[in-house]
């Protein structure tokens, strides 16, 4: 009687891990593959304003115009690739960032096929591989991944991870 | 439609779509090296009319036609009243739509809490599925902790709130929560830019009457809906982004405490056991030296 009892502890104990281990992945898309977020909703009025400001004072100066308009598009693309603001919803699920911040670098692709043995220096990642180890130098984290180096910085509010040079 | 809403909705058009499925790395950069040239072509060939439609006699009686000054007065009323308050706290629920490369909106969540004492304190927390992240601002220093991670950055800040929340955003691509709380009722607002706007009418937003304002300006329209009585504060926000043809959507819900209790020490980031300090990535890909 009582082992009985056991077992269905267990199993509810079980069952019960089980199930959050399949919400915790549900976060992020199921599906598989990477979705790219190509815009998001502006969150603020003013700021919009602001941006749509530079855009009517260079109407009024036709030379300058192209020029400045594309200065405005080139800030977007290097935030893009620099990963500020993209957004990707991955079908693993959770990922320590969050899941809406995945941003993956172009070079970042390459880093995450090629893995451990030869990233590129200046590629970024959502997350370093698993098993590494955290390094704190000058007051700096980093972790450290065999011979590669990874260092988290705040992209936004988010964390990501760029392949540095060994720092010492 | 107004003249300006051409060049966003032709650049879509215009710009490649990828086949779902297939968003390489080639393709990425393929598509942003397309996007950049499809863009310099459009607005060379919008440019032209949008000078003449902004010129012309018709477009400025039109304007002034759809600008209802009621609309305009309750919101300078209520960014001349948000200026006098001297701390608040602010609750707010948020729903963010980002749009997919094949149009599809995806709704996400968000808790935000933010304290500000003005002029120069501020503390937020921005809470959603799989983050908890922290902003702290004592005037001197700007501290962004990603609980999850337990990592932080730190930067020296300016010495308003008024000049971080532009800071930030400018240098960090760090938008705070509900900045706009921030610029009306100041010289950095921009409502000289609306070019449309009027009163819905009395709406109720949580059991609080409330009036009803819709604006448009470039590139959005939104609305507000505004307490009535004394305290004219905005209760909820809608704001549709019109630049995507998806047409995503921002909406906040806002609950107020105008008399927070709050302590100064709150303001400067402390430490938790085990927090690692990390850089703070700046906008154009330097990694900004933390400040030691």
């Amino acid at each position: 009687m009582k082992r009985s009892i056991l077992f269905i502890t267990l199993f509810v104990v079980a069952t019960l891990v089980f199930n959050t281990d399949l919400s915790a992945q549900r976060r992020g898309g199921g599906g598989g593959g990477n979705r790219n977020v190509r815009s998001s909703a502006n969150s603020s009025v003013n700021r919009n304003n602001n941006q749509n400001a530079n855009v009517n004072r260079n109407v009024n100066q036709n030379a300058n115009v192209n020029r400045n308009v594309n200065v405005n598009q080139n800030v977007n693309v290097n935030r893009n690739v620099n990963v500020n603001v993209d957004n990707n919803y991955h079908g693993g699920g959770y990922y320590g960032g969050g899941c809406c911040y995945h941003p993956v670098a172009t070079a970042a692709a390459v880093t995450a096929t090629a893995v451990v043995t030869a990233a590129v220096v200046g590629s970024i990642v959502d997350r370093p591989p698993a098993g590494c180890v955290t390094q704190v130098i000058n007051g700096l984290a980093y972790q450290q991944c065999g011979n590669t180096w990874y260092q988290p910085q705040m992209s936004g509010t988010a964390t990501t991870y760029v392949v540095v040079n060994a720092p010492r | 439609m107004s003249p300006s809403e051409n060049p966003s909705k032709q650049l879509y058009l215009l710009t490649p779509t990828i086949p779902s499925g297939s968003s390489t790395t080639a393709n990425s950069i393929l598509r942003l090296t397309t996007s950049l040239v499809v863009t310099a072509f459009v607005f060379c060939a919008f440019i032209a009319p949008q000078v003449l439609a902004e010129t012309g006699p018709q477009s400025n009686s039109q304007a002034s036609s759809n600008i209802d000054p009621d609309a305009m007065k309750a919101l300078n009323k209520m960014g001349a009243y948000l200026r006098t308050l001297k701390a608040f706290q602010v609750d707010s629920e948020v729903t963010n739509d980002d749009v997919l490369d094949d149009g599809q909106i995806i709704t996400d969540t968000k808790t935000n809490t933010l304290l500000a004492v003005s002029p120069n304190f501020l503390r937020a927390e921005l809470k959603s599925d799989d983050r908890d992240v922290f902003l702290f601002y004592d005037g001197k220093s700007f501290t962004v902790y990603g609980k999850v991670e337990n990592y932080y950055a730190t930067v020296p800040a300016p010495a308003t709130t008024a000049q971080l929340v532009d800071k930030v955003n400018d240098d960090y691509g760090i938008e705070i929560p509900l900045v706009d709380l921030f610029k009306w009722g100041t010289d950095n607002s921009t409502i000289s830019k609306i070019t449309s706007a009027f009163d819905v009418g009395p709406s109720t937003v949580q059991g609080i009457t409330c009036e009803h304002y819709a604006f448009r300006q470039e590139g959005i329209d939104w609305q507000i809906w505004i307490q009535l009585g004394d305290y004219p504060l905005p209760r909820k926000f809608v704001i549709r982004t019109l630049t995507d043809d998806a047409r995503p959507q921002h909406t906040s819900n806002l609950v107020w405490n105008l008399a927070p209790s709050y302590n100064e020490a709150a303001f400067a980031f402390d430490p938790p056991a085990g927090a690692l300090r990390i850089t703070l990535k700046g906008i154009n890909g330097n990694g900004t030296k933390s400040n030691q």
